[in-house]
């Protein structure tokens, strides 16, 4: 069978433009699974893991982490559940600081902020469902008063936000940034 | 594709073997002759024009830095589903790819100029009013940025107003200045050595506001960017 020339260029158009829309969608796809540099990857330059690691202060040409807030000095912790259950303590002198837990793709699984932390510290404990089941059977004291975050992620990481009201407090925010724990319970 | 024979007349019917691609035959059921070469220009032509069609239209939506779910007060955009697990496939692709981590909702949201109140771009030579009222927040802040978002260098080696060192009129509502030199009252620095091509954001972070906390978004009252003055 022949078609005709116009037929034809007709259904080339449409094959065009399906196969476009095609491509189109493996590229938006394809993007997150190939990054070169994630947030959780460049986070590692700033320390070790399990602990939170002051990051240099928001300033033109030194942005440790784009769109971060220049009028807040930030603490980033990387965690791997499979060393254990993640226990975050800080207790900061300001007026508002925030903390979010992020997966290794950077999808937010909590946040919080201290009014909603309920207390002037943050404790905050980071499990999986089977390490709470663990505990649970021999609970620590202050379990009570901890925040329990129970996720099926292994790898994550935490940012804590300090807002700094006035230069004179910034070395006080950075001392108990620097203070602050993520590590083992107990 | 096949060429197309003319539909000239008939001289006479043959139906000899010799000439048996005979023209006159009606177009569709004319045997058909395969021509390798054609069909694989034509083919090559449709996966390279939709390769390119494809790459080009993801790379512009990407680079445009504006995901699908935005929601736009005034010449503000917020993205409230950024960095969650119902973000569109647009916005994982450009908060991954710029290794970009997001405010979370417990934490506050961030909303984003690109134009001023009358839609016209933002334009660091040009000196800008914003005025009028933010939503309830504990805490906020303006940062300016250039066009790609990072942050530029100003006279005051300041890029940033925050709400607790603010100067307000009696009723609450505020002015600020924004331009590259020195204002009285409210002063937001713009770049100290700008050309208009590199672009403008104003990025207002509001901290522990209700609106980040599952109130409604729509209806809220935020600040108007109005252009002064440009050179």
């Amino acid at each position: 069978m022949t078609l005709s020339p116009r037929f034809s260029m007709t259904l080339g158009a449409f094959a065009t433009v399906f196969l476009a829309v095609i491509i189109h969608v493996l590229v938006v796809f394809g993007i997150p699974l190939n990054v070169q540099h994630s947030a959780y990857d460049n986070i590692a330059e700033y320390g070790p893991d399990r602990q939170f690691n002051l990051l240099p202060d928001v300033r033109p040409q030194q942005e440790a982490l784009p769109d971060l807030d220049p009028s807040m000095k930030h603490a980033a912790c990387r965690f791997q559940l499979v060393d254990g259950p993640v226990l975050f303590d800080a207790g900061i002198p300001t007026s508002f600081w925030s903390i979010g837990l992020f997966n290794s793709a950077g999808e937010t699984l909590y946040s919080l902020n201290n009014r909603t932390a309920g207390a002037d510290r943050l404790s905050m404990l980071v499990l999986t469902p089977s390490q709470l089941s663990i505990l649970r059977e021999n609970p620590p004291e202050n379990l009570e008063n901890l925040i329990v975050i129970e996720t099926d992620e292994i790898s994550g990481f935490a940012l804590l936000r300090a807002h700094v009201p006035h230069p004179s407090k910034a070395n006080a925010v950075d001392v108990a940034l620097k203070s602050a724990t993520c590590g083992t319970i107990g | 594709m096949t060429g197309s024979g003319s539909p000239g007349q008939p001289a006479e019917i043959r139906y000899g073997e010799a000439d048996w691609h005979v023209q006159d035959l009606p177009l569709a059921i004319r045997p058909h002759k395969t021509r390798p070469f054609r069909t694989l220009v034509f083919l090559s032509i449709i996966v390279g024009f939709a390769s390119l069609l494809g790459i080009s239209s993801a790379y512009v939506m990407i680079e445009r830095e504006q995901p699908l779910n935005a929601v736009t007060i005034g010449p503000w955009q917020a993205y409230p589903k950024a960095g969650t697990a119902e973000a569109d496939p647009y916005s994982v692709a450009i908060y991954t790819r710029g290794a970009v981590v997001p405010l979370a909702s417990g934490e506050g949201l961030a909303l984003v100029a690109r134009q001023d109140s009358a839609g016209h771009l933002l334009d660091p030579t040009c000196v800008y009013r914003i005025s009028g009222q933010t939503p309830a927040a504990r805490l906020w802040t303006l940062t300016v940025t250039d066009g790609d978002g990072h942050l530029v260098q100003t006279l005051p080696g300041r890029v940033y107003l925050d709400s607790q060192s603010l100067l307000r009129n009696q009723d609450g509502s505020f002015e600020i200045s924004v331009a590259n030199n020195p204002h009285s009252g409210n002063w937001l620095p713009l770049a100290a050595a700008a050309n208009a091509s590199d672009g403008l954001r104003i990025v207002l972070r509001l901290y522990d506001a209700p609106v980040t906390t599952g109130a409604a978004l729509d209806g809220i009252q935020l600040p108007t960017i109005e252009r002064q003055a440009c050179p």
